[in-house]
């Protein structure tokens, strides 16, 4: 651990990272752009990480995920646990939107992929400095590039907030209403509910604002900001994967037309399988069970197929789609019930 | 692509690996062993067309035809061979009615 001297309007940040000398580069990195506000600790473990937390008035952490012993989402999960104070972030070399999401689901305020160039290196160092300095006041503004709309909502979502969330590009394109922790209403032009939420989420560029909170005109929206979210990463992800692959970007006409993709059943139960969370989920101890079984039998494979950890396992059904997450902590289960791929060309 | 295999309905595997870490013996060996993954998935009402096992280094796509044929393939994440995997796999099954 490396601990330097506190002086008068200095933050403490912790890193954890189990790379000693990407440890040593981005406290150095960090404290050169702060000009040395911050002053950097350093972790190379998970437990390591929770010791120095018993002793130092940390206001942020920056977490890797791949670890030895505890891995940073289970991390973070316990420290959300015990200090929901704290911000947190996940930063990792791999990123991905399930990735981001157990991320999200865990209490990270952010997930950024790891800067791989001084420019880079910059824009996260700007980022975090936007989380320290986010508090609970109305009116804040921001980038979409930067602390992002996911990034956002969560804050507001996790911290049982009331606010309106107003966005623009050029015009206000629409709004998002949340009523103490729980998206109540999202309007987008003509489009209300969902779809308009879904909407507003594509939008790659903007700026947004909090807005004081009033009574929606009506209730559009009913399910837990949690799945919404996820949701919605999911449908992000899946547009810019059609784009880079080139293929036809559907039109708002066309996606009404087309089968909504809409998650048919979640769950989420802790490595020993209690069931933490379920939606629509008709039987959760056979989905438990499913879950422990794979979790169990490609346990067996992974030191042979030396591809690394096991992400996800991700199913084809004849009617949409399914997601697997066996975790050592965590087993999560999505399913969709619409083919997404239906109107490729 | 790392590797492919095809399992054929009387046992028989064809296997070829880009790398010396997936040579013809353990493709055989893993088109067995993701036989069985399948299992499970297969057993709970699922049927899936095909299933992909995300690793941090590398996806693996498991696609079962009714006619007991089998296909493997291994593929780096994020390069072009990932992206081809559903056009390879459609291929690889009966054309749906």
């Amino acid at each position: 651990m490396a601990k330097e001297k506190k002086s008068e309007h200095e933050r403490r940040i912790l890193i954890v990272d189990d790379d000693a000398d990407y440890l040593a580069t981005i406290g150095d990195s960090f404290r050169a752009l702060s000009e040395g506000r911050w002053q950097m600790c350093a972790a190379a473990s998970a437990e390591a990480a929770l010791k120095i937390l018993q002793t130092e008035a940390i206001e942020l952490v920056v977490a890797d995920i791949n670890m030895p012993g505890q891995d940073g989402i289970q991390f973070i999960g316990e420290l959300h646990r015990r200090h929901p104070q704290i911000k947190k972030v996940v930063m990792t070399a791999l990123a991905s939107e399930e990735k981001n999401a157990a991320s999200r689901a865990a209490g990270a305020n952010l997930f950024l992929e790891k800067p791989v160039s001084p420019e880079g290196l910059k824009s996260v160092f700007e980022k975090l400095c936007e989380l320290i300095d986010w508090k609970n006041t109305q009116g804040f503004q921001g980038v979409l590039r930067s602390v992002g709309l996911p990034d956002l909502l969560q804050m507001e979502c996790v911290g049982k907030n009331s606010s309106i969330l107003e966005l623009f590009h050029e015009h206000p394109l629409g709004r998002i209403y949340i009523d103490q922790g729980q998206i109540t209403h999202a309007v987008c032009g003509e489009i209300f509910g969902e779809r308009a939420f879904q909407k507003l989420f594509t939008i790659t560029g903007g700026t947004f604002e909090l807005l004081d909170f009033e009574v929606p005109p009506e209730r559009t929206i009913s399910r837990p900001w949690e799945v919404l979210l996820a949701e919605a990463l999911r449908q992000r992800e899946q547009l810019a994967q059609r784009a880079q692959a080139g293929k036809k970007i559907l039109t708002d006409d066309e996606t009404a037309a087309a089968p909504a993709g809409q998650t048919a059943e979640m769950l989420i139960s802790s490595g020993a399988g209690e069931v933490l969370y379920h939606w629509q989920c008709a039987d959760a101890a056979a989905r438990v069970t499913l879950l422990q079984a794979v979790a169990q039998r490609a346990e067996k494979l992974i030191p042979e197929l030396q591809l690394g950890k096991l992400d996800r396992v991700e199913m084809q059904l004849p009617v949409g789609r399914a997601v697997l997450q066996p975790r050592a902590d965590r087993l999560v289960f999505v399913r969709v019930a619409a083919p997404t791929e239906k109107n490729e060309s | 692509m790392l590797a492919c295999g095809v399992r054929q309905p009387n046992g028989k595997c064809l296997g070829y690996g880009d790398d010396k870490i997936y040579p013809a013996e353990k493709i055989e060996k893993l088109l067995k062993q993701f036989s069985e993954l399948h299992e499970p998935l297969a057993a709970a009402e699922f049927s899936p067309r095909w299933t992909t096992w995300a690793f941090e280094y590398g996806h693996i796509r498991f696609v079962p035809r009714a006619d007991k044929w089998l296909l493997l393939l291994i593929v780096s994440p994020e390069t072009e061979a990932a992206l081809e995997l559903d056009r390879v796999a459609n291929d690889f099954l009966p054309p749906t009615k």
